[in-house]
């Protein structure tokens, strides 16, 4: 059933079926954390830990989950990453752990991650999954950084912290609350849609 | 093996593998997370107490602790008190330094805070907010000046409101006010002296 090669399994997750602006799965981290460059960053990271490993078990185990309790096993495997990673970050980048707060823990009801679980990694071979998981928690991580570095510079005038807009910038506060985000987002998955509308023309004319 | 027998079997396998690892990840983390936490309210410490090289638990009851700082040869610096208020979005875990007589604010930190980013979230900051608090009079009511004045405009006992975070500057306000009521009724009953027998 392979009709891809392993890069654009790899390739697909980056643009065509980007978690944030394509396929708008787990907006809820997306939308919270991105109000800094770091946060956006240290998310990306912690969801492509998860989403990696998973994918990785879940489609190891594949063929001795009855389907029945395929679901409740993913969650079991996802919770139990999630738990690592929250610990491990609370142990070794206390401030990031602070910063992200409650939204680590959430990650378990991210959607990409179960989603990618029952859409890939349960019918796909171990290496294949692990491909897919490794394009789609960089086109996540990579869409978060978009988000949270607009999002921080209007909002604050930083970039990483460090101040890169003179004294005469006055922060938009709006940038940075909930309200900021959804425009934002709104603004970046409405230009995703146009440019693949335009290249899919180009490619049919 | 019938399916419901592999479904109990499979599902309590995959349940036990996971809760051992977890179990070691914990054995792994538990300590350092702890250390962590401690480095933390040391470093807050001498933050609130400034020139504090040492510190020790006088005093602890739920939501609320006294903490004494001193200097290298045990010099009594002042008192640092850890306490919680309620907050626009939730509890903010403040620490407020006071000088050894309680007649003078030295400092206020915010630990934990989860208020507006960029509104109430200012409580953390510096220069608009907690430059303010540092030498008020501990004897007069605190107070919040509103629109924020200069430094050398506000009272004794005067500190600034965040513009468009009233709520989140009079909780702190209020946490503070309650933390140092309750620090003086401790001390003028005693109860933190006999420091020696309550170090951790």
């Amino acid at each position: 059933m392979p009709d891809k090669t392993l890069g654009q399994e790899f390739v697909k997750g980056l643009w065509a079926e980007n978690p944030v602006s394509r396929q708008l799965l787990g907006m809820c981290s997306t939308l919270a954390v991105t109000n800094a460059v770091v946060n956006g960053l240290a998310m990306g990271l912690a969801v492509a830990f998860v989403l990696i490993l998973s994918s990785l078990f879940v489609s190891l185990i594949r063929k001795i989950i009855p389907n029945q309790v395929r679901i409740a096993s993913y969650i079991v495997i996802i919770a139990s990453f999630v738990t690592i990673a929250d610990r491990f970050m609370a142990a070794y980048f206390p401030p990031l752990s602070k910063a992200l707060g409650p939204y680590v823990p959430l990650i378990v009801v991210n959607c990409i991650i179960l989603g990618r679980a029952e859409a890939f990694a349960s019918r796909n071979s171990a290496g294949r999954s692990l491909i897919d998981a490794l394009g789609m928690s960089l086109g996540y991580t990579i869409a978060l950084v978009i988000l949270s570095a607009i999002r921080e510079l209007l909002g604050s005038g930083t970039l990483l912290g460090r101040p890169v807009l003179g004294a005469w910038f006055e922060p938009w506060v709006i940038m940075l609350l909930p309200p900021g985000a959804f425009l934002t987002l709104g603004i970046l998955i409405a230009a995703a849609f146009a440019i693949e509308r335009k290249a899919r023309r180009r490619r049919s004319a | 093996m019938k399916l419901p027998a592999r479904m109990v079997v499979v599902l309590t396998g995959v349940s036990l593998l996971a809760a051992a690892f977890l179990a070691g990840v914990n054995l792994l983390t538990r300590e350092r997370i702890a250390t962590n936490k401690q480095k933390e309210i040391e470093a807050a410490i001498s933050l609130v107490i400034p020139g504090a090289r040492s510190s020790r638990k006088v005093y602890e009851e739920r939501g609320f602790s006294v903490y004494a700082g001193s200097d290298e040869s045990g010099n009594l610096l002042g008192w640092a008190v850890e306490s919680v208020t309620g907050g626009f979005q939730d509890n903010i875990i403040f620490l407020v330094g006071a000088d050894a007589e309680l007649s003078r604010i030295r400092r206020l930190y915010i630990l934990e805070q989860k208020e507006t980013p960029g509104l109430g979230a200012k409580i953390t900051d510096e220069k608009t907010f907690l430059q303010f608090w540092e030498g008020k009079d501990m004897n007069l009511p605190l107070a919040l000046r509103k629109p924020p004045a200069g430094k050398e405009d506000l009272g004794p006992a005067e500190v600034n409101t965040i513009t468009g975070a009233t709520i989140s500057s009079e909780a702190v306000l209020s946490g503070v006010t309650l933390s140092l009521d309750r620090l003086k009724k401790l001390r003028s009953e005693g109860r933190l002296e006999g420091e020696g027998s309550h170090a951790r």
